[in-house]
């Protein structure tokens, strides 16, 4: 009798703390959920108010719809002209940067050469270099070969920072495929740049992908160089463009809140379409480095 | 696959694209650096070599030092609260709790946003007037709290570094990648010896999963050292450079053309990364002892 009215207050203990961590479990979960999604969800909600509106209480609901803000961002800020900047310049600091870093992938994956992986060591310690620390530098080597407030400068410059990754994460890909496959295409009489377009680089299209798909978000979300090397309205991307309405005499809040939704949304929908691709870009250069 | 004599073209060809970009971009900039600090230029005249003079004004210079110091406090809270918080959230998401997949993607959210987006939705939640946290603090009945959250010396640094501790989401995917490569007959050996899940968690998970740990801290580490963005955005260093770090410091250095000193600081930003970075593995191979 007395063993079992043991066993039972055991057994309520035990049910007890599991329930207390549980409950504490989802606290968590649910708390870093909100601590996301509230802010945001906040902004898409006040981009629909009015200024009036918003002085008088940042909680409220708006009354009617204020699509007019989302006019007035493109209108006053020219955000359709720092739109067509940001995408212009991603495309092409993405296409140089994935072609260079595929290139050197295959040299480096596919052939045995002296200093390979001296190379390599050299590109991935490149990932910790503190880019902001050379802002000095990049001034000075754009302003000398005269591309100060050209969109090519941050062509140039984001294909180029971002090589170390790109390397990193293509050659990984194409090191996990056998030579055999090419060997094969050798003997069939296919040379270096036949083997190279024919073979290897259908083969780490996934590589390729996630590689583009890091980079890409890395040109659209950049802010320090388009900030240092750009000056004119005609040059400014998103990023810059979405700081339009803090520079002014009296701020048009609920304009610049529609820019900032402006400017996020493909950042998201991209997520949300590619995330596995997205996630693994983001986070393989660090998982093995 | 061996190198053939008609192969070694195409490699040099191949190597020559990201050679060169990472040439220009990474290891000519960090030698000019380093050679540029000693010397007096202002980005136009003549530059004169002055030994170590930059480094001795930027080290009797206050606004220096309290950068440092911020940047340490902000590497220190990143590895001791952020790492250890996307820990927790790692193991809890790991064990596959109803709907994890959607939380996972929630908290990876802000990563793909930029920046600077995400500064200026914390600066309308710091706001004195129209903010969110002070029109919170008023619906609760805590009006007397309120208070001008940036312009505050005594909260301004706090305000600025602490809101990004709490995205959690990028070490939380690095660790959670390395739990799933935990073999799974290391669980089942300590189920079978009675072990709970927090005792598994402590004594498999988290020894296990000691490199992805390594991983997160060397992260955390540096980019609390590079920060920006935040702090341009929200306090510009103010008030009373109380919040300056020290990319914001070298880049106002730059801005009053003292190059010199500006790159005095980058050297110190660099210096203070490698000896970071060093720290860490250090410690992490200690412990594994």
């Amino acid at each position: 009798m007395e063993k079992q009215a043991i066993k039972n207050s055991v057994k309520e203990k035990v049910t007890l703390t599991k329930i207390i961590l549980n409950v504490v479990k989802w606290f968590l979960i649910i708390f870093f959920a909100l601590y996301t999604l509230f802010p945001l969800l906040w902004l898409v909600i006040t981009s629909l108010k009015t200024n009036a509106e918003y002085f008088d209480n940042p909680f409220s609901l708006p009354a009617v719809l204020q699509f007019q803000n989302y006019v007035n961002a493109f209108n006053q800020a020219n955000l359709g002209q720092m739109i067509v900047n940001s995408v212009t310049v991603a495309i092409a600091a993405t296409f140089i940067n994935v072609m260079a870093a595929a290139m050197a992938s295959y040299a480096i994956s596919r052939f045995k050469f002296k200093g390979r992986e001296i190379l390599f060591a050299l590109f991935s310690a490149g990932i910790m270099v503190p880019l902001n620390a050379l802002m000095v530098p990049y001034f000075t080597i754009f302003s000398k070969i005269g591309l100060l407030d050209s969109l090519n400068s941050l062509r140039i410059l984001y294909a180029a920072i971002g090589i170390p990754i790109s390397t990193f994460i293509i050659r990984g890909f194409m090191d996990s495929f056998p030579l055999e496959i090419e060997e094969a295409a050798y003997i069939d009489g296919c040379g270096f740049f036949g083997r190279f377009f024919k073979i290897v680089l259908p083969l780490v299209k996934t590589g390729l992908m996630t590689a583009a798909t890091f980079q890409f978000l890395t040109c659209w979300n950049e802010f320090v160089y388009a900030n240092l090397l750009t000056s004119s309205p005609s040059t400014k991307t998103i990023q810059i463009g979405i700081r339009y309405f803090t520079n002014q005499f009296t701020t048009d809040y609920v304009s610049m809140y529609a820019a900032i939704v402006i400017a996020i949304i493909p950042s998201i929908v991209g997520y949300i379409l590619f995330q596995e691709r997205v996630i693994s870009g983001l986070t393989s250069g660090a998982v093995k480095g | 696959m061996r190198v053939r004599k008609n192969d070694r073209i195409g490699i040099i060809l191949f190597l020559l694209p990201a050679l060169i970009l990472f040439m220009v971009f990474f290891i000519v900039p960090i030698i000019s650096v380093i050679s540029m600090s000693c010397f007096n230029w202002n980005g136009i005249s003549e530059a004169e070599f002055i030994g170590l003079s930059n480094y001795l004004k930027i080290f009797s210079d206050k606004v220096f030092w309290t950068s440092m110091r911020n940047n340490i406090i902000w590497a220190l809270s990143a590895c001791f609260i952020q790492v250890p918080l996307a820990l927790l959230m790692a193991l809890l998401l790991s064990k596959k709790p109803k709907g994890w997949k959607f939380f996972r993607t929630v908290y990876f959210l802000p990563q793909v946003i930029s920046g600077i987006a995400i500064a200026m939705l914390w600066s309308a939640v710091y706001n004195s007037e129209f903010g969110l946290l002070n029109g919170f603090l008023k619906i609760i009945g805590l009006e007397q709290l309120t208070k001008n959250w940036l312009g505050n010396p005594d909260t301004a640094f706090i305000c600025v570094l602490v809101y990004g501790l709490f995205y959690i989401g990028y070490y939380m995917v690095i660790m959670i990648a390395g739990i799933t490569g935990i073999d799974d007959t290391y669980y089942e050996a300590a189920r079978i010896d009675g072990a709970n899940r927090i005792q598994m968690d402590i004594h498999i998970t988290i020894p296990l999963i000691k490199y992805s740990m390594l991983t997160c801290v060397t992260l955390a580490a540096v980019f609390g050292l590079r920060t920006f963005e935040q702090v341009y955005l929200l306090t510009n260093g103010g008030p009373a450079n109380r919040t300056s770090v020290l990319v914001l410091y070298l880049y106002k250095q730059m801005q009053n053309n003292n190059y010199g000193g500006a790159n005095a600081s980058s050297v110190m930003l660099i210096l203070t990364g490698a000896v970071v970075i060093v720290l860490i593995r250090k410690l992490f191979s200690i412990k594994k002892d």
